[in-house]
């Protein structure tokens, strides 16, 4: 009978495998694969998640800092505020974190195999879970948790959606889970004890609960002395060793496997879909008027489209006139990483955590992190003029941050995030919508749950509302 | 003399012979025949088309014989699964097309050889490229994650469906075609999309004897005249509507090109086939040889297919009970592709020219272009921003694409397939009794297949980022192991014929691809040309059959017929839960002709009636190419992890995950089909033919049933859903004249079929599209064919006044169009999609028409399909050019709620029937008496030509109705320009010696 069962060479089978800690270590890289996310826009292809190479659509071009050229396809209903829940991005951002969340799932129940390595393999599985479900629940509010290996028959579990509160619940014991396990730093493409603080921290800025163990959590990454923002603004994008970055998404270029499309995307006639995550007026505006250094590396006019302006931070075949090398020979398959968190994040929620809600601060705490992102963007005051005060802030008000935030991050899928997160989204998108012709409503805040899984629920899935 | 029974009229080559010896002549022109025989000799006449006759000699000098016509050749043998029989015995649908039928149409693949040939069996060039292989359905789309195609068996070896194209047409004996579930289920499991088996030619004893066929023709493409877009007429047709040409149309008159990139793109070619045989033997060793050389150059620029084919067939005869025999079939293709897509090199502008010159080098955009110069490739945008009117005032835009030259997209890329293919076998075979025989057979065949892809720096408008060398390997050996015992015996009025069989069959595949880039030029197109490899991937597989097969035919008096099969399949793909499965068959036939109450009819000379019932299996999926695909398709009852990578420090470092769901339960997609049938021959069989009804269920069909995504697959392998193919099959065919100096056939073939999804798993509406950006959908609804198309339904066009800029774009029509409000709310949204067509033809049919006046031959087959529909998104590329200047004023347009993107509606789904005049040829065959005196024994010369004549339905405005892209069952039907439909004018000749 033995002829009828050969034996895969090319992959390995579930009988023998995961079976040491090596093994685990394995299934562990491919966590962060996941989150990596495949360089094809082949939307279709079900078995592809894109992960963080699309977060841009659902997040920044959702925001009023970007939008598409034409306005027109799936990628349109972002920048019109008529998202579909039929939308491919909406359905493979979805899938693409649960994907992040079964690989981590199948780490963490085999964690026994880890043996002495246990505590840090399960602090990375959890932190990239917690990073998964935080994204799941800011872009689609109530969402299924799956906490295990799982059954393709449990309708159950896979369908009920589970409070927002309760998400954050698990969210929170996974990031301090990876606090109490990992190192304070790695490579900035693994987690390490500050990313997760961070993020930990983001998580309490974002329930509005915490903000005194957020200013905790952040005090102990800067006080770590391990992490600075970078001199030139430039270098935080390309100059990838740099200090500044805590945790960011990897890639090399031109490796068809572990390269990105999305900086190609961004580029006019050299994306597939020619001209997305382009910037809005609004933005263009907010980062000439406080964007300081940072305006020039973070958008520029498209040489071929005068009328329209590209996103510069993850350009990958080089600017002569900014100065910036090419990466990669082909824009399609770029080396770029995607920064999750950054010191400059941190510093600036830092100056959230402290203001605690409140309308302005004048926190001495406060104003040192926020000043140190303002002289970084050259907007110090001159050092040999002592009456030169001008850009000393001596208070910071909610919308000093926010504004601050749009023109350091922007581009960094932290928009819209934000806006929710300060409670203005409602305000800001309906003021960009009325400038833009299109029309918001603040159902239009959440994602809608994919339709495909809708369908698949035998009406156990609930849509959210405004779909 | 020897006379026809029927109209007295002498028969010419009738075969004379003394039974039991060498002792034989042929009747000369009149008939007559001389030969030195013994009283007690028994001489026997036999000649194709008449029943024989057998003549004992008394004394008599002369013999005077009549010979009767046989109804309609109904000793024919026929081959079925492992064995032949006789037609008259026949109980499943099985149709046959004999040679006399195939290497007379001078084509370069065996394919196109049998399009129109056999009722039911449906074959779409749907890629139109010299050697590109066909769609081949028969009885219609049964699986919809699995492979709908018959099983190709070539002299008893199981080969891929592909192999079609690399069989020498020359060589073929005989195409059997296993229609019915009853015929097909001997060969078990693989066998649900029908089978198709190839015979080859066989060594004949007596004199060697060559033949040489060859042909030379020309061929050219069908243009579309919707898809000829000018310059000239767009500003014609704009000055007629509007008094003045617009700054664009202007600028463009200044360019003064107007390209035919039709012309360019689809430069037709030449086609040439050479083919040499020899065939004789002794009466102990039979041998036939052949080689052969097919060169098509196909209708697309760089398109190119060469083919070489060799054979040895050799049977011996060692003793009155042991013979054996070996096939050998060693083939070589050298392809060279048409690398791109018509529907996206077409759709540039007639302005644009190839390459710069001194002329159009004054109109290029120095701000952007600083660097082009005369001899390079034009692009569209080097166009833009032309100062019209030299002081600055209108700078004008006229490019619709970022694109490179259409001719450079392809003249700069190399493309090419070369496979090496064998097949063969080695058989001994021992008579054990009287009727009792024992079979061994090692066979198998390999393949060798090496794809070249280099985009050179010119090829895309990223230049040399983008140039990029690919190089596959594949290389397959299947071998097959099979012990046939067969026993024959008639016990008076009884004829019983039985088999049993065992085979072992294993296919080791080994795959390899390299991928490099960093090209800075052309110079070096090798891997060390380039700097980065950015692919490389290996893996091998296996996969193991087991067969356990038996079969009962039982006739009585030739009235009465009854057989009965089965098969038992172990496959190494399936679940220790269902390893084995088991496929049985019965069918049965009366011949009614037979029975008292007819055998003296004038009129009926055959009339049969067939019923049979049966189960056959399909395993084969197709869930793409690559390491992760490929493994889920040979391996799918298992847990797999498959490798993955991630980049820590700019390191890539390797990881392992799951890539599927496990389904240890997985079995065989499962068809049942009952076919009842009668064949009838009147008049002698000058009208003979037969009726053929079936349906077929195709059930726990292979699905990959989607799954929710929170389980970390969208989609798991499982056996569910149903889809019911149910059809009418008739052949006519008819002698209407048949003199000694004039014959005319005629055959007549139609078929229907209908496809229906009954069951769907639960997911009964799913909404598909192909291409998220051009999002047209698909829907797979129960109660409707396995794929719809689903979209708006058009109202009417939006008027030119409030369209931007009409004539922007040369060709150009708006991208949007005022849709239906089927529900009648007012507004436009899903609720107001429909289905809006189906790719599946309701009706193909084909006529063929065969004379004989004199020495001169003539035929033609009309062929055509009719009921289908494509989605043809080319017109978009080539009519609209995704122009939002050709969009409509959001200002002033009335009723904008009710405007939708065409590609979305009715609009481009267009009926793909079609009438073709497949083949027409003219032929001579010269005096034999005059040819022997230059050695030959025979001599045709004839003209003949494919798809003189093809007419398309109205509103069908593209290249090739027959042409769709290769989407998987869920999106048929989908055609994105594809390859045009080729007309060939060839000459050739036939000769024998």
């Amino acid at each position: 009978d033995d002829f009828l069962e050969p034996v895969p060479t090319a992959v390995l089978v579930g009988e023998t495998f995961p079976n040491n800690a090596e093994e685990l270590e394995s299934v562990l890289v491919s966590v962060y694969d996941a989150l990596q996310g495949v360089n094809s826009l082949e939307l279709t292809d079900a078995s592809l998640n894109h992960a963080q190479q699309i977060e841009f659509y659902v997040t920044e071009m959702l925001s009023d800092n970007t939008r598409s050229k034409s306005g027109e396809g799936e990628a349109g209903q972002f920048d019109n505020f008529t998202v579909q829940p039929t939308n491919g991005f909406v359905f493979d951002y979805y899938r693409s974190m649960y994907d992040i969340i079964t690989k981590a799932n199948l780490v963490l129940d085999n964690i026994d195999l880890a043996g002495e390595d246990a505590a840090t393999i399960e602090g990375e599985a959890r932190f990239l879970r917690g990073l998964a479900y935080f994204n799941l629940v800011r872009s689609y509010g109530d969402v299924p948790l799956i906490d295990g290996p799982i059954l393709i028959s449990d309708s159950e579990a896979q369908f009920t959606r589970i409070a927002t509160s309760d998400i954050y619940a698990f969210i929170i014991e996974d990031f301090q889970n990876a606090i109490g396990s990992l190192d304070v730093t790695s490579t900035p493409n693994r987690a390490s004890k500050a990313a997760a603080q961070g993020m930990l921290a983001k998580v309490y800025l974002t329930q509005g609960t915490n903000y005194g163990e957020a200013q905790g959590l952040l005090e102990d990454i800067i006080n770590s002395e391990q992490y600075a923002l970078e001199a030139d603004f430039r270098d935080v994008f390309f100059n990838e060793a740099n200090g500044e970055n805590i945790f960011t998404v990897g890639y090399v270029a031109s490796n068809s496997l572990e390269s990105q499309n999305f900086s190609a995307e961004m580029l006019n006639g050299v994306g597939r879909t020619s001209g997305v995550n382009y910037v809005t007026d609004e933005a263009i505006a907010a980062l000439d008027e406080f964007g300081g250094d940072r305006a020039q590396y973070s958008k520029r006019v498209d040489a071929q489209q005068p009328t329209q302006t590209q996103v510069v931070k993850w350009i990958p075949n080089g600017d002569a006139d900014l100065g910036i090398a090419e990466t990669s020979s082909d824009p399609t398959s770029a080396g770029n990483d995607w920064i999750i968190l950054r010191y400059a994040d941190v510093l600036l929620m830092h100056v959230e955590a402290i203001l605690a809600g409140g309308a302005q601060t004048t926190s001495s705490n406060a104003l040192a992190s926020f000043q140190e992102i303002r002289d970084r963007a050259g907007l110090a005051d001159d050092p040999d003029n002592p009456d030169d005060d001008a850009n000393t802030v001596t208070v910071i008000t909610r919308d000093d941050l926010l504004v601050e935030r749009r023109v350091e991050l922007a581009f960094e899928n932290h928009r819209i995030h934000d806006l929710r997160r300060f409670g203005v989204a409602q305000d800001v998108l309906t003021a960009f919508s009325n400038a833009n012709g299109h029309s918001f409503s603040a159902t239009d805040l959440l994602l809608p749950i994919p339709q495909f899984e809708i369908n698949l629920s035998n009406g156990l899935l609930s849509q959210n509302p405004g779909y | 003399t020897v006379v026809s029974e029927e109209d007295n009229a002498p028969i010419p080559g009738v075969s004379v012979i003394v039974q039991g010896s060498q002792n034989g002549v042929s009747t000369d022109f009149d008939g007559n025949y001389q030969l030195s025989v013994s009283v007690g000799d028994v001489l026997q006449y036999s000649y194709v088309g008449f029943a024989s006759k057998i003549v004992p000699i008394t004394g008599q000098t002369e013999a005077n014989v009549s010979l009767k016509v046989d109804a309609n050749a109904l000793e024919e043998v026929v081959v079925i699964g492992y064995g032949t029989q006789s037609r008259t015995k026949i109980t499943g649908a099985v149709g046959k097309v004999k040679n006399e039928d195939l290497d007379q149409i001078a084509v370069g693949t065996a394919n196109e050889a049998l399009v129109g040939q056999v009722a039911g069996l449906n074959i779409q060039a749907t890629e139109g490229e010299a050697g590109s292989n066909a769609t081949i359905n028969i009885r219609g789309v049964g699986s919809i994650a699995g492979d709908s195609g018959p099983l190709l068996v070539v002299d008893g070896v199981v080969l891929d469906a592909d192999f079609l194209n690399t069989v020498d047409v020359n060589d073929i004996d005989s195409v059997e075609v296993l229609k019915d579930a009853a015929s097909a289920a001997i060969y078990g499991s693989r066998a649900s999309g029908g089978v198709i088996i190839i015979t080859t030619k066989q060594g004949k004893e007596g004199k060697t004897v060559f033949s040489y066929n060859t042909f030379t023709g020309f061929k050219e493409a069908r243009q579309s005249d919707a898809y000829d877009i000018s310059v000239a007429a767009s500003h014609a047709r704009e000055l007629a509507n509007t008094g003045e040409l617009s700054l664009r149309s202007q600028y463009r008159e200044l360019l003064g090109i107007d390209e035919s990139w039709q012309d360019r793109i689809f430069d037709g070619g030449q086609i040439e086939s050479h083919s040499l045989s020899a065939r004789g033997g002794s009466e102990k060793t039979k041998f036939n040889t052949s080689l052969s050389y097919v060169h098509d150059e196909g209708v697309l620029i760089t398109d190119d297919f060469k083919k070489y084919n060799f054979r040895l067939k050799v049977d011996t005869k060692v003793n009155d009970n042991f013979s054996f025999g070996a096939n050998l079939a060693p083939s070589y293709t050298n392809r060279r592709r048409f690398d791109g897509s018509t529907h996206d090199i077409l759709r540039q502008q007639p302005w644009l020219p190839i390459f710069h010159d001194a002329n159009s080098i004054q109109y290029v955009d120095r701000n952007v272009y600083p660097d082009v110069q005369i001899g390079d490739y034009a692009r569209e945008r080097h166009f833009d921003n032309y100062d019209l009117f030299g002081d600055g005032s209108e700078l004008v835009d006229i490019s619709t694409t970022s694109n490179q030259n259409p001719a450079a997209k392809v003249l700069e890329r190399d493309r090419t397939d070369k496979q090496f293919r064998m097949y063969g076998n080695f058989y001994g075979k021992y008579k054990i009794a009287e009727g009792l025989n024992f079979k061994a057979t090692l066979g198998g065949d390999y393949q060798s297949r090496k794809q070249r892809r280099y985009q050179g720096v010119e090829a895309s408008r990223n230049g040399a980022s983008a140039a990029q060398l690919d190089l596959d390997n594949f290389e397959r050996i299947h071998i097959l192991t099979e012990a046939l015992l067969t026993y024959d015996k008639s016990f008076g009025s009884h004829n019983l014929s039985a088999l049993l069989g065992a085979s072992a069959e294993k296919w080791d595949r080994e795959y390899s691809s390299v991928a490099v880039n960093g090209f800075s030029n052309d110079l070096i197109q090798t891997l060390g040309g380039g700097t980065t490899v950015i692919e490389n991937v290996s893996y091998n597989t296996e996969e193991r059959l087991l067969s356990f097969f038996g079969r009962v035919n039982y006739s009585y008096e030739d009235k009465y017929l009854a057989s009965v099969s089965l098969r038992a399949d172990g496959h190494s793909s399936f679940g220790v839960n269902n390893k084995y499965g088991y496929f049985p068959a019965v069918s049965l036939g009366w011949n009614l002709a037979r029975e008292d109450f007819l055998s003296e009819s004038d009129v009926i000379s055959n009339l049969k009636l067939r019923a049979s019932y049966g189960f056959t299996g399909n395993k084969d999926l197709s869930l793409g190419s690559g390491l992760i695909s490929d493994n889920i398709e040979l391996y799918p009852s298992l847990q797999l992890y498959g490798p993955n990578s991630s980049v820590f420090n700019n390191e890539v470092v390797n990881g392992l995950a799951p890539i599927n769901v496990a389904n240890p339960d997985l079995q065989w997609e499962r068809s049942s089909e009952a076919n009842v049938a009668v064949d009838f021959g009147l008049f002698q069989g000058r009208i003979s033919g037969s009726i053929d009804a079936y349906n077929k269920t195709s059930d726990q069909l292979l699905l990959n049933v989607p799954v929710s995504t929170t389980t970390g697959f969208s989609q798991a392998l499982a056996n569910r859903g149903e889809v019911v193919n149910k059809g009418i099959e008739i052949e006519l065919r008819t002698r209407n004249i048949t003199n000694e100096n004039f014959t005319w056939n005629t055959t007549i073939l139609a078929s229907t079929n209908k496809n229906e999804l009954t069951d769907f798993a639960g997911a009964s509406g799913l909404i598909t599209n192909v291409d998220s950006k051009r999002a047209a959908e698909w829907i797979t609804l129960e109660g409707q064919p396995i794929s719809s198309f689903y979209g708006y339904v058009v109202d009417r066009d939006i008027p030119l006044e409030f369209i931007n800029d009409p004539y922007a774009v040369v060709g150009g029509e708006a991208q949007d169009v005022y849709v239906k409000d089927l529900n009648g709310d007012g507004l436009i949204d899903d609720e107001d999609k429909t289905i809006i067509g189906d790719p599946f033809p309701d009706l193909i049919w084909s006529v063929a028409n065969d004379f004989q006046i004199g020495d001169v031959d003539f035929s033609f087959t009309l062929q055509g399909s009719w009921g289908a529909e494509v989605r043809n998104i080319a017109d978009q590329y080539i009519f609209n050019q995704f122009s939002s200047r050709e969009d409509f004023n959001t200002e002033t347009t009335p009723d904008q709620q009710f405007i939708k993107e065409k590609i979305f509606t009715d609009d481009i789904i267009s009926d793909a029937s079609y009438v073709a005049l497949r083949t027409l040829s003219l032929g001579y065959t010269f005096d034999k008496d005059l040819i022997s005196r230059v050695g030959l024994s025979r001599a045709r010369v004839y003209a003949s030509g494919q798809n003189l004549m093809y007419i398309t339905a109205d509103g069908y405005t593209g290249w090739n109705p027959e042409s769709y892209q290769s989407e998987g069952a869920l999106n048929v039907g989908y055609q994105r320009g594809g390859s045009p439909i080729a007309r060939t004018i060839s000459l050739g000749v036939n000769l024998e010696f």
